[in-house]
C-alpha cells in the first residue's frame, strides 16, 4: 500500500524535513505517527497525498509512483484516499451534507448512492441532527467530525488524518480517534498523526511511528 | 463526461454562487458586454442593410432615356425597337406622363400633396431601361448614338456611392467585431480570475481531493457563459427595440429606400448576437482559467 524507501525531504528553503525514511504499510494496517511539532509528521502526510515529492529515494503509494510529472496518475490516486486536514478545509457556505457530497462527486458512485452514502457517513460520525447545518455554523468539533465523514464516505483504500486530536479535550480527542480507527478494515489502511502522544496510552492495536528531527522509529503497540 | 452531465445542477449552484461572491463585478460585466455585443449587433445592421439596399439597387440598374418632345409616336416606337438591340439591354419600355407622375406620388409618399399646387403634369414621358449593371458604361455609350434622343440618366453614381458607404461599413464592421472579441474576452477572463482567486482555498481542497482539473473548471465555464449570454440577451432586447424604432422613423420620410424586412433582420441580429456570445464566454472563461493556472 505505502511503500518509502530511504526517502528524503528538502524544502527549497534548504529544510531538512525528512531523512532516509523507509516505511512499509499494509492494507488494515492502523497507524499512529507521533512526534512534536515541526518533527516532519505533516510533510510524511504530504509525500503520501502527492503534494510533496521525495527529493531522494522512492515512494509508492497504493502502486503510484510519488514523484515529478506524475501529475495527472496523482490526481487519480487522490481518488483513493481519504483525508483528514488539520483545519479540515470545508467549504463554507455549504451544508455538512454538501460538504460531504462534493468529496464524492467526481468518484465513480452512481449518483442515486451520493446522498445515501454521505448521509450515512455523517451518521457514523454522530452528526444525524447536523446534516443540513452550514460547516461556518458547526462548533470545532463537529467541523471534524464533518471532515472525517467526507474522507469516509469515499470508501478510501487509505485514511490519512493530520493531527485530528489537535484542539480537543482529551475525551474528545479519544472519541476521534476511537472513531477513526473503527474505520480501519480488511482493505483500508488509517494513518494518524498526533503530537500528543499521552492519548495513545490506552491504544492496544496499530503501529506506532516515532518521529524526530525527520527520522523516524518504529514499535508495535500492544 | 458522465460526471459533469451528473453534477449539472451542483455546476450550476456553483456558478451561481461564484457570481454572487462578486455580485456588483458581475452585474458590471454583463452590462459591459451588453453594451458592447449592442454596438455589434447595431454595426452588423447597418452592414446588413446597406449590403441589401445596394443589392437590390444594384438588380434594378437602368437607364432613363429622354426623348425630344416633338418625336412622333411611331419614332418612339423605333427608339425603343432600336434599343432592344443594344447589348447588356434586358427590358425596355416606355413610361408615359402619367405613370411618371404616379410613381413620383408612390416616391413623396405623405409630401406628394406638393404635386397637387401644379396645374399641369410637370413629369415627360420616357423610356425605361433595364440592363446589366456590368454593361452600364457601353449601353450608354451606344444610346448616346441615337438619333431623337435627348438626354440619358443613369444611376450608376448613385450606386457606387451607395456601395462604397457598403464597403465603408463591412471594414467598421470587421474592425467592430475584433473590438467586441477582444474586449469581452478580457472582461470575461479578468472576472474568472477575480473568481478563481477569491475560491483559491476551494479550488486547492478539490485538488487535493483529487477532482479532475474540468470538474473544478465547469463552474468558471458555466459563469463566463452565463455573463455573455446574459450580455447577449440585453443586446438582443436592446436592437430589437432600436431596429423597431428606426424602421418606424424610416417608413415616413424614406418609403423608397429597399429595406430588408425586419423579423428578417432582427432573427439574424439575435442568432448571431447569442452565438457569438457562447463563443466569447467559453473562450473568455478558457482565457481567464488558463492565465490563473499559469499564476
Amino acid at each position: 500500500m505505502i511503500e518509502a524507501k530511504s526517502v528524503c525531504l528538502k524544502y527549497s528553503d534548504g529544510t531538512i524535513a525528512l531523512r532516509n525514511v523507509d516505511l512499509q504499510v499494509e492494507p488494515g494496517d492502523m497507524v499512529y505517527i507521533t512526534g512534536p511539532s515541526g518533527s516532519g509528521k505533516t510533510s510524511l502526510l504530504k509525500l503520501f497525498m502527492g503534494v510533496e515529492y521525495p527529493t531522494s529515494g522512492s515512494l509508492e503509494v497504493l502502486g503510484q509512483p510519488i514523484a515529478k510529472g506524475q501529475a495527472s496518475e496523482i490526481r487519480q490516486l487522490r481518488r483513493s484516499i481519504g483525508p483528514v486536514f488539520q483545519e479540515f478545509k470545508l467549504i463554507k457556505g455549504r451544508t455538512a451534507l454538501e460538504n460531504v457530497m462534493l468529496g464524492m462527486r467526481f468518484l465513480d458512485i452512481p449518483q442515486r448512492r451520493l446522498r445515501e452514502d454521505a448521509t450515512t457517513a455523517l451518521v457514523k460520525v454522530g452528526l444525524e441532527h447536523k446534516i443540513l447545518s452550514l460547516v461556518e455554523n458547526l462548533s470545532w468539533g463537529e467541523g471534524q467530525r464533518v471532515a472525517i465523514a467526507r474522507a469516509v464516505a469515499r470508501q478510501p483504500l487509505l485514511i490519512l488524518a493530520d493531527e485530528p486530536t489537535g484542539n480537543l479535550d482529551k475525551d474528545n480527542a479519544l472519541n476521534i480517534l476511537e472513531l477513526l480507527t473503527s474505520f480501519k478494515n480488511r482493505n483500508t489502511a488509517v494513518i494518524i498523526t498526533t503530537h500528543a502522544t499521552h492519548l495513545l496510552e490506552g491504544i492496544k492495536e496499530g503501529r506506532l511511528i516515532h518521529v524526530d528531527n525527520g527520522s523516524i522509529h518504529q514499535e508495535r503497540l500492544g | 463526461m458522465r460526471n459533469i452531465l451528473y453534477n449539472t445542477g451542483y455546476f450550476l449552484k456553483e456558478a451561481k454562487a461564484i457570481i454572487k461572491l462578486n455580485l456588483l463585478s458581475n452585474i458590471f460585466s454583463l452590462l459591459s458586454t451588453g453594451l458592447i455585443f449592442f454596438i455589434l449587433t447595431m454595426v452588423s445592421s447597418g452592414w446588413w442593410i446597406s449590403s441589401q439596399v445596394v443589392e437590390t439597387i444594384q438588380g434594378e440598374a437602368e437607364v432613363s432615356v429622354y426623348f425630344k418632345e416633338d418625336i412622333k409616336n411611331n419614332d418612339v416606337m423605333k427608339l425603343i425597337e432600336d434599343i432592344k438591340t443594344i447589348a447588356g439591354v434586358r427590358e425596355v419600355r416606355l413610361v408615359d406622363e402619367d405613370e411618371a407622375y404616379s410613381r413620383m406620388v408612390e416616391i413623396l409618399g405623405n409630401e406628394a400633396k406638393v404635386l397637387s399646387y401644379l396645374d399641369d403634369n410637370p413629369f415627360n414621358p420616357f423610356i425605361e431601361v433595364k440592363i446589366h449593371l456590368e454593361n452600364m458604361e457601353s449601353v450608354v455609350k451606344n444610346l448616346s448614338h441615337i438619333k431623337g434622343i435627348e438626354q440619358i440618366r443613369d444611376n450608376r453614381e448613385a450606386l457606387e456611392r451607395l456601395h462604397s458607404i457598403a464597403e465603408v461599413l463591412k471594414i467598421l464592421g470587421y474592425l467592430v467585431v475584433a473590438a467586441v472579441a477582444i474586449s469581452t474576452l478580457v472582461i470575461i477572463s479578468h472576472i474568472i480570475r477575480m473568481g478563481i482567486y477569491d475560491n483559491r482555498d476551494q479550488i486547492n481542497t478539490l485538488r487535493l481531493l483529487g477532482a479532475p482539473e474540468m470538474f473544478i473548471a465547469f463552474p468558471f465555464l458555466l459563469e463566463g457563459l452565463m455573463l455573455t449570454i446574459g450580455g447577449g440577451l440585453l443586446a438582443a432586447t436592446l436592437s430589437a427595440f432600436s431596429l423597431k424604432y428606426f424602421y418606424a422613423q424610416m417608413a415616413g420620410p424614406l418609403p423608397f429606400i429597399p429595406l430588408p424586412p425586419r423579423e428578417a433582420l432582427v432573427g439574424r441580429l439575435i442568432t448571431l448576437v447569442i452565438l457569438l456570445s457562447a463563443i466569447m464566454g467559453v473562450t473568455g472563461s478558457l482565457f481567464g482559467l488558463s492565465s490563473a493556472k499559469n499564476d
